[in-house]
């Protein structure tokens, strides 16, 4: 206990710390889940289009600052980015990846790493190395006090309120979508069984590919929820799809309310641990997904398959 | 109605399909029987669009159809009911039933009035129409996978070793549900394949056998 109240000011500002790269986890670790159901490819380029959201973002936003548009344009300008990346690199992605779909695994994950060794290296070339600053939605939102314990903690209300929210409400608008509407049935349906889908009816091709650039436009767009937050360098893209890895992986795969709290698991698992045991950061997350693996190997809510007879 | 005429298929570089021909009239009920690998699965699949031709063709009332898309068969009104079921696990068994009908985009008093067609041919689905298809057992399973051929099978229906895993008294049931189907879907073709032809000889009116991917006798 006293431990606990000695060290209140420092957990307080890791679990806000850890709420909001939680938000932005989830929102490429959902991408990835959704991709995977309905390609069977397990897309490691995935993590570019986070960074290349993210880099897009900062552009547009450096970009209408120096056109003299409103601070307040800012905000919308991230989704703006998020939805162009998601539909210009979606679809000739889905392409491609689409062409290995019944091949061996380890020519699938061969071609997704090229991909990914190619955008990583098209990124410098267009955004250089030299680290990317473009933080007005932050400054804009301004601070927040935060009462903890006796202390009281000034945080972002970027990072407190809008990182979340956004995250909440994609995961709202996911669990509604799928279970409520015709396409997220349909998308339910070829993730299951994508020959039973089309001897039913349904245009596989087609969800495939309007999953695909959701898919897109969601990692895209938690990279640019992020940029605000950090300064961008290469390399941000390697770490974000390796932690997306590991929350699909704990959650086990087709889960979207599980990759949430996974996200949230794994982000505040982090979080605390930059605070607390800095050394351990990294390797935090996985031991997270081996301690979850080891007790339940399909997954913390992935289900075994359904009963034959 | 239905027509495959010299049909060849290729998997994985094996001939399973042999120049077969079969033929399933408007409200006729023909039994495709032959052992297991004979290519009975095949050959619906071949008819359904989910494995392409490599040689032959496929007609339906006429007109072409080896080309169509497989998603766009459904819509030319054939039900196809896979010997795995194949269901979906995640919908409960009137999503599952329904699912199809509403990819087709059909209005929501038609997708009801079908169902409520469905279920009063096979009135143990009406009974756990709100359980999760996952939960079913497997004769269960097979009767829910009839009842969604039904919903936009119109014109013909395909059913893949229905009485497969079946217990007696399932297959029973089963037999006298088709039955049903003859007095209220007079029109609808039935395709029926079994390893054994006894569960049929009084559901079919012609039968053929199948044999190494050629048809022996019919």
């Amino acid at each position: 206990m006293a431990w606990l109240s000695d060290n209140a000011f420092l957990l307080g500002l890791a679990t806000l710390d850890g709420l909001s790269s939680a938000a932005a986890i989830f929102m490429v670790a959902v991408g990835l889940n959704l991709v995977f159901g309905v390609l069977r490819v397990l897309n490691v380029a995935h993590g570019s289009l986070y960074a290349i959201g993210a880099y897009s973002a900062a552009s547009l936003g450096l970009f209408a600052a120096a056109r003299g548009l409103p601070a307040w344009a800012s905000l919308p300008l991230l989704v703006v980015a998020a939805a162009l990346v998601g539909l210009v690199l979606g679809p000739p992605i889905e392409r491609l990846l689409r062409r290995t779909q019944d091949q061996e695994p380890v020519l699938q994950l061969l071609v997704t790493f090229a991909l990914f060794m190619i955008l990583e290296d098209a990124q410098k070339l267009i955004w250089g190395v030299r680290p990317v600053v473009s933080d007005a939605p932050v400054k804009l939102m301004g601070t927040v006090d935060v009462p903890i314990g006796g202390d009281v903690i000034p945080f972002n209300a970027y990072q407190l309120f809008l990182l979340p929210g956004v995250a909440l409400l994609t995961l709202a608008a996911l669990v509604y979508g799928l279970r409520r509407t015709l396409f997220g049935r349909m998308l339910v349906a070829v993730t299951t069984d994508r020959e039973a889908a089309r001897a039913l009816g349904i245009d596989a091709a087609r969800i495939t590919l309007v999953t695909f650039t959701i898919g897109a436009a969601l990692a895209a767009l938690g990279g640019a929820l992020a940029s605000p937050t950090t300064s961008l360098v290469p390399g941000i893209g390697a770490q974000t799809i390796v932690l997306s890895f590991a929350v699909v992986a704990t959650a086990g795969l087709g889960q979207v309310e599980g990759a949430a709290l996974t996200s949230l698991l794994i982000g505040l698992g982090r979080s605390f641990a930059v605070y607390l045991e800095p050394e351990l950061e990294v390797v935090v997350p996985y031991l997270i997904m081996v301690a979850v693996l080891l007790v339940r190997p399909q997954g913390m809510f992935g289900v075994l398959e359904t009963r034959r007879i | 109605m239905l027509r495959l005429e010299g049909a060849s298929v290729d998997i994985a570089g094996a001939r399973i399909l042999r120049g077969l021909s079969l033929h399933v009239p408007a409200g006729g009920r023909v039994a495709l029987i032959g052992r297991n690998g004979a290519g009975k699965t095949t050959t619906l699949r071949a008819l359904m669009g989910l494995v392409p031709l490599r040689a032959g063709r496929i007609a339906i009332d006429g007109r072409d159809c080896t080309r169509v898309e497989a998603h766009a068969r459904a819509g030319l009104g054939i039900g196809y009911a896979p010997e795995e079921r194949r269901l979906f696990g995640s919908f409960t068994v009137a999503e599952n039933i329904t699912l199809p009908a509403e990819v087709l985009r059909l209005p929501r008093p038609e997708v009801e009035r079908r169902r409520d067609a469905v279920f009063a041919l096979l009135p143990e689905l009406h009974d756990f129409a709100g359980r999760k298809a996952a939960g079913l057992s497997g004769g269960q399973g097979k009767m829910v996978a009839l009842g969604r051929a039904l919903m936009v099978g119109t014109r013909a229906v395909l059913l893949d070793e229905p009485f497969q895993g079946l217990a007696p008294a399932l297959a029973l049931r089963y037999a006298e549900a088709l039955g049903r189907l003859r007095a209220a879907l007079p029109d609808v073709a039935i395709l029926i394949t079994e390893s054994s032809p006894d569960l049929l000889t009084s559901l079919v009116d012609a039968t053929y056998v199948i044999e190494r991917g050629e048809i022996v006798s019919a």
